[in-house]
């Protein structure tokens, strides 16, 4: 769902990939070679460092690292029949999508322990390995500290006005949407699925089109918008915005109405080591290593075990979009909805998009 | 198409200079009215940068052009109403020959039937009536100058400049369009200038010829003067053959070596001259002699048979080389054999001072 | 003595065809480089895009795309985009081909090089550097604030605006290089000739000067505007997801369908217009030559 956070720069990872697949050349015949691909750049590093390098060593396999920029290039593999992942990382809706087209192998959870993880993070098809928020985000230097608080914020120009940034793709777009219509968070998904629903949600985004002056498309984008001072209020990824804001960025979020939303780990439907794959899948749920991956980007830990070892920083972890406080005020994506009606909520809002 | 008033073109201290080199050097030139007159020289001699001033697209450093009354100097090209003939001609490829022709109709805003009609008449002036729809790229190369001619007189201009218009014919379609060109000119009487560098385009055609070179008008003459009597060095060697033998004229006489010779006119001063031989003036004697031929000796180094006539090659007294031409009919002289030429008085002419190389 | 009928005539053959052997044997690497790296994925991806997800065949893509109202649009959009960037290019190219074909040989060749010049950066680096430069907090905006000739930030960028300037920057030497040649082609003399006859420097430029470019002029527009057609990077960097050309429409099903086939289709579609296009286009340029702009 948000596969563009992790496109950049693959040189790196294809580096990494490379040696580790010098290694495993020379190490194949002792012991056993675990392929894994995920979308490269700094997220992959992280993820490499944390998760996937630990996890083989205290395994004792061999590791392989790729890159892709997505399902599609699964299903093309899949499609030859030529698959040689063994563990593709990939957004939360993308897997549940594949996972229906039955291109992914059901997940054992005999092997692969979730029992300490948050509601809703670990599906049939793909366990959840972060967790992130799509958050209002807002320029300090317009608003002070008189923020918009909340979705109904975010469309009162009245009240806020200013240039509003919003997402070019439909995941994520429609729920603030009716939450700004004054549809209550737990019934988002219910009107949606509702005959009317979707037209009801692109109604009201189509009412904040004269005021958006960027439709984003990437996390990169968003983040980098307002570094800029480009609008003074957007939707976006609660990580990339601790970035800039880093870097100096005039910015400020809230948790407040935001989407939870998850990446996750999945098995293709003929990996060459399926059964290795769930015992990696298991070591790397376990929360010393979720613990460890926050060090990297500040998305949260799917076991919220995690929280409990005391290697996350108390003021830090307050940050995470997994933490409790912050996860009772959003809204967790449903991916279920998504696996049925995205493709139909697409095509209405490149429409009303390119109206 | 009918005879115009023609105008005359009067140009002084006309001046062009590129840095140090003087392309013009303060030319006056006078064209009469109606006249064909031709600019003759060698490539570099300036001939054409004239003809482009007085088309407008070359602009003089200083100097007047005037065609009748009015100064046209500062005037633009367009709105100098000079009929040209380019080289290659500068027919517009992307029109048919019947466009080309009526392109300075049409910016004169000439009606469409009167265009039609005179272009028509250009065409059967040019003897290329019924032509109009052919692409220019259709046209041969004799075609095609006849079509720019057209072009260039249609609009009835009182000044005709030609930028040597029949050079990029062969020798045979060349000769044949000289005699017309010349003929079109007495039919129209359009002051012309035109540019050549082939002296025998000019002695065929024009009035007068003005020999230019290093932008300065060396001799400015009727062609058989020019011929004839040539006004320096340059001249006579540019145009046709000649030999020069050193003579010395006294108070009573004239002398080359040995020989006595009488002059057509008597030289401005005494002491050491140039007489001009122009071999095609020179004949074997053969015993008969007139007193108004002077008899230069010479020696036969080697006869050579050339079908229309046997080239006697010969060295005078002075060991001057001089080629003559006699009869095939008569007996070939042998090689060694002296034998006696004659010139006449009238071309023994010896050049004048100072008009010599600039 | 033997007589042979005709002396080594089978031998003379031989060395003939050797020879154009030799002859197609040079043209082979490229022959072989546009059938493995054109002819075949084209090829495969128009095949795809007569499969549907359970890979049978069928025309779902393409029915898809007739009725989402959305297709036809940026189909329209990239058609607009393409045909503005090109007349810009020509109103901008145009005159400065022209200056440039005027100078002597030396100094012109010099502005060419200046013209070249945007080659050497990557198109990715000059697309983020008109970001830099167009943003609402951006250099232009700034000091047209700061100087006072405008007073609100203009929105130069994340439009049709922005995009067509990006589009335009890089577009503009491939329009100037055949206008370029192809008024340096044309002999000085038809211009003294349309001056002699009397039209005046506008009537000698619109009457001789123009028509003569004007296959230089077809073929740098033809240049551009297909070339345009399949612009990503610009409308995406600068068009603030407004200018959704075809381009950026198949970098959308892709993500959205996990499907090649979805977004090949439109490649399709794409090809199949640019084709006609281009067919047209050459039957204009034919029609130019029967007129006599190719006769010297």
């Amino acid at each position: 769902m948000n596969n563009n956070k992790k496109s950049g720069s693959r040189i790196a990872a294809i580096l990494l990939g490379g040696l580790a697949l010098s290694f495993g050349a020379i190490n194949a015949s002792a012991q056993q070679t675990l392929t894994v691909v995920s979308f490269g750049g700094s997220y992959q590093e992280g993820q490499s460092k944390a998760l996937f390098q630990p996890a083989a060593k205290a395994l004792g396999i061999t590791l392989k690292e790729e890159t892709y920029t997505g399902i599609a290039d699964l299903r093309l593999k899949a499609k030859a029949g030529a698959v040689t992942w063994d563990i593709v990382a990939s957004g939360s809706g993308s897997a549940a999508r594949a996972g229906a087209e039955g291109i992914l192998d059901k997940l054992d959870y005999k092997v692969i322990d979730t029992k300490d993880f948050l509601p809703n993070l670990a599906g049939d098809y793909c366990v959840g390995g972060d967790v992130f928020s799509t958050v209002l985000a807002w320029n300090t230097k317009t608003f002070g500290d008189n923020g918009p608080k909340s979705w109904a914020d975010f469309w009162d120009v009245k009240k806020f006005p200013g240039k509003r940034s919003y997402r070019k793709g439909v995941a994520g777009a429609l729920e603030p949407a009716l939450m700004a219509d004054g549809v209550p968070a737990d019934k988002v998904y219910e009107v949606l699925s509702a005959p009317g629903g979707i037209e009801r949600a692109i109604k009201k985004v189509k009412e904040l089109k004269p005021h958006v002056a960027v439709w984003w498309s990437s996390g990169a984008q968003h983040a980098q918008l307002m570094k800029d001072g480009e609008v003074d209020m957007i939707t976006g990824w609660n990580g990339r915005f601790d970035v800039v804001a880093k870097d100096g960025a005039k910015v400020a979020y809230t948790f407040n109405q935001a989407l939870l939303d998850y990446d996750c780990f999945a098995v293709p439907k003929g990996a060459p080591n399926k059964d290795l794959a769930m015992k990696f899948l298991a070591e790397i749920s376990k929360p010393q290593y979720q613990a460890e991956f926050t060090k990297y980007i500040t998305y949260g830990p799917t076991n919220k075990k995690a929280y409990d070892l005391g290697t996350i920083d108390a003021a830090y972890a307050k940050k995470l979009p997994s933490h409790p406080d912050n996860a009772k005020n959003q809204l967790t994506i449903n991916l279920e909805w998504y696996i049925k009606f995205e493709a139909q909520a697409a095509a209405a809002y490149e429409n009303m998009l390119s109206e | 198409m009918t005879r115009q008033a023609a105008l005359p073109i009067s140009v002084r201290q006309l001046t062009k200079r590129y840095g140090s080199l003087t392309v013009l050097d303060a030319i006056d030139l006078d064209v009469r009215s109606g006249e064909f007159l031709t600019l003759l020289g060698p490539s570099g001699s300036g001939k054409t940068t004239l003809l482009m001033m007085l088309a407008g697209f070359v602009r003089p450093d200083c100097g007047i052009i005037r065609f009748g009354d009015a100064d046209v100097v500062r005037l633009e090209p367009h709105k100098r109403d000079v009929g040209m003939v380019f080289q290659n001609y500068a027919l517009f490829p992307h029109m048919d020959v019947a466009a080309n022709i009526a392109f300075p109709l049409k910016l004169r805003g000439v009606g469409k039937a009167e265009t039609a009609e005179r272009v028509e008449q250009a065409l059967e002036l040019v003897k290329l009536g019924g032509y109009g729809a052919r692409r220019v790229d259709q046209l041969s190369g004799g075609q095609r100058q006849r079509i720019a001619l057209a072009r260039a007189i249609v609009f009835e201009p009182r000044i005709l400049l030609m930028d040597e218009p029949l050079s990029a014919l062969d020798k045979q379609l060349r000769e044949h369009m000289q005699i017309e060109l010349r003929q079109l000119h007495e039919r129209l009487g359009m002051t012309t200038v035109y540019v050549t560098h082939d002296q025998r385009e000019a002695l065929t055609m024009s009035d007068r010829i003005a020999v230019i070179d290093h932008g300065r008008i060396q001799q400015l003459d009727a062609p058989h003067v020019i011929y004839d009597r040539p006004a320096g060095r340059f001249v006579a060697e540019f145009i046709g053959e000649s030999t020069f033998v050193t003579v010395d004229v006294t108070e009573d006489d004239c002398r080359f070596g040995d020989v006595s010779l009488i002059l057509g006119e008597t030289p401005a001063r005494l002491g050491q001259h140039e007489l001009m031989i122009r071999p095609e003036r020179l004949s074997i004697l053969d015993g008969k002699q007139s007193p108004d031929i002077n008899v230069l000796p010479a020696t036969v180094r080697a006869s050579i048979y050339q079908g229309d006539s046997i080239l006697v090659q010969t060295l005078l007294a002075d060991g001057t080389a001089v080629s003559v031409r006699a009869s095939a009919s008569v007996k070939p002289p042998a090689a060694g054999e002296p034998i006696r030429l004659g010139l006449r008085a009238a071309d023994t002419y010896l050049l004048p001072d100072g008009a010599g190389r600039a | 003595m033997t007589v042979i009928a005709a002396p080594n005539a089978e031998g003379l053959r031989r060395d003939a065809a050797v020879e154009r052997l030799q002859l197609f044997a040079l043209g082979g690497p490229a022959v072989l480089l546009v059938i493995v790296t054109m002819i075949v994925p084209v090829g495969w991806l128009f095949w795809l895009s007569f499969l549907n997800d359970a890979g049978e065949f069928s025309l779902e893509h393409y029915r898809r795309m007739l009725v989402q109202p959305s297709y036809g649009r940026a189909f329209s959009l990239t058609f607009e985009v393409s045909f503005l960037t090109t007349a810009i290019c020509i109103v901008l190219g145009y005159p400065l081909a022209y200056v440039l074909s005027q100078l002597p040989r030396r100094a012109a060749n010099i502005c060419m090089i200046a013209v070249m010049l945007p080659f050497w950066t990557s198109l990715l680096v000059r697309t983020y550097a008109w970001l830099v430069l167009l943003h609402r907090q951006g250099v232009i905006n700034t000091w047209g604030i700061k100087l006072g000739l405008w007073e609100a930030p203009l929105p130069l960028v994340h439009n049709l605006n922005g995009t067509l300037i990006g589009m335009v920057h890089i577009m503009l030497p491939f329009l100037i290089l055949p206008v370029y040649s192809s008024m340096r082609a044309i002999d000085r003399d038809y211009l003294k000739a349309a001056a002699n006859l009397g039209a005046s420097p506008t009537r000698a430029f619109w009457l001789v000067f123009l028509p003569l470019s004007l296959p230089g002029l077809l073929a740098g527009s033809l240049i551009v505007f297909i070339l345009c057609l399949g612009f990503y990077v610009t409308p995406a960097v600068l068009g603030g997801g407004k200018v959704t050309m075809v381009a950026n429409r198949i970098a959308t099903d892709i993500e959205l369908f996990f499907n090649w086939g979805a977004a090949s289709s439109l490649g399709v579609v794409l090809f199949v217009l640019t084709g006609l296009i281009l067919y047209a286009a050459s039957r204009l340029v034919r029609l130019d030559r029967l007129l006599g702009g190719g006769s010297h």
